[in-house]
């Protein structure tokens, strides 16, 4: 068996009385397409935002490939290596695509260059094209992201968290807001990816889940509720149990 | 195409800058070239505003807290400790910056309403302490000072006494600030800076330090600021607290705002067109503020983008025609392409 | 001893003009989200129109009733123009305030004179008081201001305008989904606090001078009232004006004004800084 690439162990996160993450201990192996799932409320943002130092928790550890990352600055983490995207899509809007890119690609590499030209960074414009390439937004390079569709959005959401060059990726609800036909072509991108980055991916849309996932983690309430292979969930009586009723709840999580 | 007009523009701006000397003293209208070499100073001031403001997504209102100490440093310098022209401007440098740094390190750990409100508290408190430090400062009165030269050589003396080199001399370094300022803006820096402007939790995620590219924001503008600050005082062979007044911080918004806050020289078309109405209407109308205040209102209305913001927007409509638009090959390293912000909400 | 008294007193009368002031900021700024740099010079509307009122009707009287009326009608027709046009432009708000606050300076200049005036109380006179012989008007002026902050805080809490302004400030989005007529709301408030600015002028128009620069004085202290006091916290805000002005009286008998002045700027930067509203946390409420 391989080592985890990300270690949780009892963390604990707490918002007033309210528990989002109730002493969650988990290990992500490498080399797998991961999933969370559960309703809303369970805690999964919430999880997202603890790992990639958007939150602190109130106890608990995060170790990223070894290393101890709980309570380091998000951008410290990032340079780590891990990357993720956000469930309300977010971007530099009035930046072009490109341009986008080209921050996110050149942020790990240093940025405490305030009298080079841009055009320098030559490795910087290939990685730009590559994501490009890869998320397919080629054709809109020179188009401030302001103006994109929210399809567009979500995927330059997805290039710009790839732009940095991670090991591992977050994606939080990368297919919301999409429509059949591009939900289809990002699950496509997203499995494609999957063979060169580690990937934990949080969604509600269950068909995608079960036709992308290797191995899915159900969260309630703070907690873990099941783990398992695609097949195995389908089957669990309790994850059955908790989802009644609730498959078509489109909402946002209140935590996130 | 429109890369070329803007070239063009800026190189017969530049051009007649150079030879304003002769030609206002041809038409007998040298009073203009002191007025000019104001126009230069504060425009080198409204440039820090617009680093932060512009770029960075920060708006102070307590730069003239920096000019103030540029001026004083330089006062100071040469009338209490008897340093020459070049100590002295190194020292009111010296002490902008240093402030700078220090009001940074607290300021920047707030955003939008709250570093405004941080920025002018900050400049008021120095602006009283000025006031009240009447040994050191002159208080009310402020401090003058006789002009040391330059450069001295055997026979040969360069002061700024010289009506003509003084303007060359705060035409050179504003003309070098604002190179620097194109050299920041077109660099990964100032890449960084627009994109914690746009968006500070998406930059944090991606790896930036908002924090620490916040604050190198805040020194070079309180750089900028102080070297106008050293140039005003050598101008004036003045320092007066009158000048750290959140007011005249205040100013500094207004000019970058009506040129086009996020445009590279914004600041100047603001600064010459407000400096100019006012030598101009002050004549006329004594009530003029009246219109400044009403002209300021209308662009935050209308033109948030400022006369840049229009300028740029009607050659983008000249020079992009549909047809060039699909080809879609406009490199991301044109400076002015991510400039102009309107700044939005935090984050909900 | 006599001195510290006076001046603490002075200190207290002051504060709570003052508070009457700062409310209408700190509602201003909680449910526009804008920092209104004009603040100050409503504040000196007040004390000018005061004067004019004087001037016409030789009654003080009317003034207190006249003046926060044409405050009201004046910050509803500044929301209508200025305020309501840039909605949702955060920053830009507040350039656009100090434009406002220029207009506002220069016509003043221009209608009332660049010359500072002093108008004498509508009441003369001093009572015992701790010791000291106290002006009657200073103690008339903390009662009209103590019964409008009363006022202002029942309007608040007893009316359906005051619910739905309540509504806003506490969660706009949800206020606004549930039917709360909110240009009507934003519009009130901005005139509210205008008027009472104003009202705090013709209250202080016989303590200080009438000058189209009182604002500019005025301004700060209000801040330093509504940071001090917690933003969004109205109470506080009372609280914290009648505090730092007892204790830049008290301050003021042994040392230099201007040190008492620098004493509160920095507590208030320490408030700023000491409740960061940093990254995270929504930088915005």
């Amino acid at each position: 068996m391989t080592a985890p690439m990300l270690e949780i162990d009892n963390l604990t996160k707490r918002f007033g009385g309210l528990v989002a993450l109730d002493h969650v201990t988990l290990d992500f192996e490498p080399d797998v397409l991961h999933a969370i799932i559960g309703p809303n409320g369970a805690g999964k943002t919430t999880l997202f935002n603890t790992i990639s130092g958007m939150l602190k928790s109130d106890s608990g550890t995060v170790r990223f490939r070894g290393t101890d990352i709980s309570g380091m600055a998000p951008h410290r983490i990032s340079r780590l290596g891990m990357s993720r995207s956000l469930q309300i899509k977010s971007v530099f809007d009035s930046m072009t695509v490109a341009e986008n890119l080209w921050i996110a690609a050149q942020a790990r590499q240093g940025v405490m260059h305030p009298f080079a030209s841009r055009s320098r960074f030559g490795r910087t414009a290939e990685r730009v094209d590559e994501v490009l390439e890869q998320t397919g937004l080629s054709g809109l390079r020179s188009v401030p992201a302001g103006t994109l569709s929210y399809g567009d959005v979500a995927l330059l959401e997805i290039g710009i968290a790839l732009a940095t060059g991670p090991s591992l990726l977050l994606l939080d609800e990368p297919i919301c807001g999409m429509g059949p036909a591009e939900t289809a072509a990002t699950v496509e991108k997203i499995r494609h990816l999957a063979e060169s980055v580690d990937i934990i991916v949080i969604e509600h849309d269950m068909p995608v889940v079960f036709d992308l996932a290797d191995r899915i983690t159900v969260m309630a309430q703070g907690g873990i509720l099941a783990r398992g292979a695609p097949d195995e969930i389908a089957n669990n009586a309790a994850v059955r149990e908790a989802y009644l009723g609730e498959e078509e709840d489109d909402e946002d999580d209140p935590d996130a | 195409m429109k890369a070329r007009i803007d070239r063009t523009v800026l190189l017969a701006v530049v051009a007649l800058l150079i030879v304003a000397p002769w030609i206002l003293q041809a038409v007998e209208h040298e009073f203009w070239l002191d007025i000019l070499a104001e126009v230069l100073i504060w425009s080198l001031f409204a440039a820090s505003v617009n680093v932060l403001f512009g770029y960075a997504g920060l708006l102070s209102f307590g730069q003239a807290l920096f000019f103030g100490m540029g001026m004083f440093g330089v006062a100071i310098g040469i009338a209490k400790l008897g340093l020459g022209f070049w100590p002295a401007l190194g020292l009111g440098m010296a002490v902008a910056v240093g402030t700078a740094a220090i009001t940074g390190a607290l300021a920047v750990r707030l955003t939008w309403h709250y570093f405004a409100i941080i920025t002018v508290v900050f400049s008021l408190i120095f602006y009283f302490i000025a006031l009240s430090a009447k040994p050191l400062t002159g208080g009310d009165d402020g401090t003058s000072f006789v002009m040391p030269a330059m450069l001295e050589a055997g026979e040969f003396e360069l002061s700024l006494t010289d009506q003509t080199v003084q303007y060359f001399f705060i035409l050179a370094v504003v003309a070098a600030a604002y190179f620097v300022k194109f050299l920041i803006v077109r660099s990964p820096f100032g890449m960084a800076l627009m994109a914690v402007r746009e968006n500070d939790v998406r930059a944090s995620l991606i790896g930036l330090n908002v924090y620490f590219l916040r604050w190198s924001a805040f020194v070079i503008a309180g750089a900028f600021a102080g070297l106008a600050g050293c140039l005003f005082a050598m101008f004036g062979r003045y320092a007066s607290a009158t000048y750290m007044f959140y007011h005249v911080s205040g100013e500094g918004v207004v000019w970058t705002i009506i040129g086009g806050a996020g445009t590279l020289f914004g600041p100047v078309v603001g600064t010459a067109l407000l400096i100019v109405v006012r030598e101009e209407l002050s004549n006329m109308w004594e009530h003029y503020p009246i219109l400044v205040g009403i002209v300021v209102i209308l662009t935050v209305i209308f033109a948030p983008k400022g006369l840049m913001g229009f300028w740029n927007a009607l050659l983008d409509r000249l020079s992009q025609r549909p047809a060039d638009r699909a080809a879609g090959e406009a490199p991301p390293q044109e400076e002015d392409a991510a400039a102009a912000p309107v700044p939005r909400e935090g984050r909900p | 001893m006599d001195l510290v008294i006076a001046l603490a007193l002075n200190g207290l009368v002051w504060g709570l003009i003052i508070a009457l002031i700062a409310l209408g900021l700190s509602i201003i700024f909680g449910l526009l989200d804008i920092i209104n740099l004009a603040h100050g010079d409503f504040f000196m509307v007040g004390t000018v129109l005061t004067w004019f009122v004087l001037e016409a009707t030789g009654n003080y009287w009317l003034a207190f009733l006249i003046v926060p009326l044409l405050g009201f009608l004046l910050g509803a027709l500044v929301e209508r123009s200025v305020i309501q046009p840039i909605r949702g432009m955060a920053a830009l708000s507040i350039v656009a305030t100090f434009g406002l606050s220029i207009i506002i300076q220069e016509v003043v200049r221009a209608g009332y004179g660049a010359a500072p005036k002093r108008i004498l109380p509508p009441i003369e006179g001093t009572i015992p008081l701790f010791g000291i012989e106290y002006d009657y008007y200073r103690i008339f002026a903390a009662a009209v201001s103590v019964i409008a902050i009363f006022v202002f805080f029942a309007f608040l809490h007893r009316t359906k305008l005051g619910t739905w302004m309540r509504a806003v400030r506490f969660d706009r989005d949800t206020a606004l989904a549930m039917g709360v007529p909110a240009r009507t709301v934003y519009m009130v408030t901005f005139a509210l606090g205008f008027s009472m600015a104003a009202l705090g002028g013709a209250v202080a128009a016989p303590i200080t001078t009438v000058d189209f620069q009182t604002g500019v004085d005025v301004l700060p202290f209000c801040f330093m009232a509504v940071i001090i006091g917690g933003l969004g916290n109205l109470p506080g805000t009372v609280a914290a004006a009648v505090l730092l002005a007892v204790t830049e009286g008290v301050v003021t008998s042994f040392t230099d004004p201007t040190v008492a002045r620098i004493v509160s700027l920095c507590l208030m930067s320490a408030v700023l800084i000491a409740r960061p509203h940093g990254l995270f946390t929504g930088a915005t409420r």
